[in-house]
């Protein structure tokens, strides 16, 4: 890889910036890991792969609400954007037939963030 | 598609959840209206408040509704969707109560993924450090954000950066703590696991400041995730060329390493986290020599914790000043804690300094999973002490809880309500340490070992009048004479319980009695029998046949015979176990 320099870095920074609309990101740290993030990971990328929906499915780390892991965050344009909690292979799926599909948020197992 | 949502959800205490009650009728209303296809209503989880009745929140312009009555429903959507505004002294407003500086990261990037952070402005700092700044200038920036040490102590880390930088040296380290050993404390772990790049960046401007040409992680080897993210990411900065030879292009070079440790919670101190490096048994030395002076293979370094430098990108991405914006007078910034225990939220939070336990405990973390009442929170871990119901309203930040009679420490934050006992308390965090002192200063080794018995006896039905005494004067001479932190800071548990709960010693002591019913041996279980259904299946749990009778006599625990395994208590449908 290219060594950068505060030019590339600047340029580096401009082009990462998140350009997917449509994005599932799933908890990957210990503490969503050991609640099941891997299957519920899995299982995101696998029945949006069966759908062909055009959505992301990417792994980030700990929002905090260890409580209420694993953590799903939704962002599908015409829906407001969300934090699911307790989510399980199930609820994945009703989360992309619902929410990414048919722009309806999910019953039951939004957790509102402050911030 | 729809254009607005409605969130709803009853966090009464009221003894029915009506969530599903409003939900129905808000549909009901808008069906009335022919509205359904525009507005959609969703129940949720967790609406982030507690106690407050039905709450209902307004997307997209996130308008905010608590306690809201039947009869203001019909009032609600008339204002909200059809005239496109809030509703007239209904609508509240809510300052969030965590502001995120550390975490900014956390949750939001794929930590695995360097491109992601640089999208999120990472390296920027350390390019405007490396390109605009020199050494000093670093310093004096540090200095203005009143940016304290993490770990513990709280040290300014502009002066630990100062004193490493004054001392001339043919080479110089920096390290970063990541042994986190607290019980109940997880926060460097997940900023670790969650954001490595704040951290390695905030690591790499400590050296350029203090003039280090290597560094090290010293992660404990108990957190393999953390250690293979952190590889992984310095890797990464490496093939960037934001690691190794002339960085960024210039003539700054640095090269960091990781080192593992095997989970001693000595190890996290910084004389032993040196000396586990250096290859040699863990234990710590006296100080002075600081290890800015005479620190890693007796150069000079500069130690510090995971957030600590987690917090360093930020400030120079933001101005010191904005940094400094947060926080009370002599505490700037934010801090992560932990929030565990009884706690209904369990999780992490980042709050800024000053907040008050109270609104940690009640508004973020949701009161207790129990319903009970907050007998008192913990902080600071083993160094650090109970802080009892009455000061809830105490604003955090290290001065205030040094006042209470426990410290900031690193950020475990345990929250005990009225089940537990507050000599158990003691017993727990002392017999930790006991087990994690590493032998080398008899204060430590002896006292917290004595200690320990006298609390045992104590927990047993079998302390006698002058043992707070006795504990008081062990106490003192461990915080006068023990080498370390650890052994200087073990026995804050048990003076701050004996401090806030001298009765709950006194009941055990006098009258063998522990009130919150924990400790085992002064506990005695019987049958109520005017509850007792005789259903027999206490009879039947039983695993030493401690329970004789039958169903229609009636059945009774023979306390001979009883283990006090509460088997019978967990069991009985009816509670007509009394544990006295
Ligand atoms: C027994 C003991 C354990 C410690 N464990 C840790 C630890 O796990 N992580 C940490 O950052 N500091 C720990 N410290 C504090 C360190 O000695 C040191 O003060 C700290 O790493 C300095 O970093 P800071 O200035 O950024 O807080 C511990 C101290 C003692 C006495």
């Amino acid at each position: 890889m290219e060594k950068l320099t505060p030019e590339k870095l600047e340029r580096l920074s401009r082009t990462s910036k998140h350009k997917a609309k449509n994005w599932i990101r799933v908890g990957m740290s210990t503490c969503g890991i050991a609640a099941g993030a891997g299957e519920v990971y899995a299982a995101f990328v696998e029945e949006a792969r069966k759908r062909n929906l055009q959505v992301e499915v990417q792994k980030c780390g700990c929002l905090g609400m260890c409580y209420a892991e694993p953590l799903v965050e939704v962002n599908v344009e015409g829906a407001p954007q969300v934090v699911y909690g307790k989510v399980t292979k199930e609820i994945a799926v009703k989360i992309l037939e619902k929410h990414v599909v048919s722009k309806m948020l999910v019953n039951d197992y939004i957790f509102t963030m402050e911030t | 598609m729809y254009t607005r949502t409605i969130l709803v959800k009853d966090t009464g205490s009221g003894t029915e959840d009506k969530t599903r009650e409003v939900y129905t009728k808000l549909l009901d209303l808008l069906r009335t209206d022919k509205l359904e296809d525009q507005v959609q209503v969703v129940r949720v989880a967790d609406i982030g408040f507690y106690n407050k009745g039905v709450v209902i929140k307004v997307l997209p312009e996130n308008t905010l509704y608590v306690d809201v009555k039947e009869g203001d429903l019909a009032r609600l959507v008339q204002a909200t969707v059809k005239e496109d505004k809030p509703v007239e002294g209904l609508a509240q407003k809510k300052e969030p109560k965590q502001i995120r500086i550390v975490l900014r990261n956390c949750g939001r990037i794929n930590p695995e993924s360097i491109e992601e952070y640089i999208g999120q402005d990472g390296y920027r700092a350390l390019t405007k450090v490396l390109l605009e700044l020199n050494p000093e200038k670093v310093i004096e920036e540090m200095k203005k954000s009143g940016l304290r040490g993490r770990g513990g102590a709280g040290y300014p880390t502009w002066m630990k950066w100062k004193f490493t930088r004054q001392v001339a040296a043919d080479q110089k380290f920096v390290i970063c703590n990541a042994d986190e050993g607290d019980p109940g404390a997880y926060m460097d772990r997940s900023v670790l696991e969650s954001d490595p790049h704040s951290v390695i960046e905030g690591l790499i401007i400590a050296a350029y400041a203090i003039g280090a040409s290597k560094g090290y992680f010293y992660i404990r080897a108990e957190y393999p995730l953390a250690v293979e993210r952190i590889k992984k990411a310095l890797a990464q900065a490496y093939e960037y060329g934001l690691l190794g030879k002339s960085i960024l292009g210039t003539d700054f070079s640095f090269d960091i390493d990781i080192r593992l440790g095997a989970g001693a919670f000595v190890c996290g101190e910084e004389t032993a986290l040196i000396a586990s490096i250096e290859g040699k048994r863990g234990t710590p030395r006296p100080r002075p020599p600081y290890p800015s002076v005479k620190g890693l293979w007796d150069k000079p370094t500069a130690i510090n914790n995971v957030e600590t430098l987690a917090n360093v990108p930020y400030i120079f991405l933001k101005g010191a000043d904005a940094f400094a914006r947060v926080g009370t007078q002599t505490s700037k910034g934010t801090k992560v804690f932990a929030l565990t225990g009884k706690v209904r939220n369990s999780g992490l939070v980042e709050v800024p300094m000053g907040i008050t336990l109270r609104e940690i405990v009640y508004d973020i973390g949701g009161g207790t999973v129990s319903g009970k009442n907050v007998k008192a929170v913990q902080t600071g871990g083993p160094s650090g002490g109970v802080i009892p119901r009455e000061f809830l309203d105490t604003p955090v930040d290290y001065e205030n809880l040094q006042k209470l009679g426990s410290i900031m420490g690193s950020g475990g934050m345990i929250v005990m309500d009225e089940d537990d006992c507050m000599v158990d308390i003691a017993k727990f965090y002392l017999g930790f340490c006991v087990d994690e002192s590493c032998g080398k200063c008899a204060p430590c080794r002896i006292g917290g070992f004595q200690m320990l018995g006298v609390l045992a006896r104590i927990a047993e039905g079998k302390g006698k009048a002058d043992d707070p005494a006795i504990l008081k004067r062990i106490s003192f001479a461990m915080q006068k004479a023990s080498l370390c932190g650890l052994g200087q800071g073990s026995p804050n548990p048990v003076l701050s319980t004996l401090k806030y709960f001298t009765s709950e010693y006194k009941e055990h002591i006098e009258n063998k009695k522990c009130p919150a019913g924990k400790c085992v041996d002064l506990l005695n279980y019987s049958i109520i029998q005017e509850k007792c259904k005789r259903c027999s299946v206490c009879f039947t749990n039983c695993p030493v046949k401690a329970i004789e009778g039958n169903r229609e006599e009636g059945y009774k625990i023979l306390l001979d015979k009883c283990v006090k395994c509460e088997r019978c208590f967990e069991v009985c449908k009816f509670k007509a176990i009394a544990r006295k």
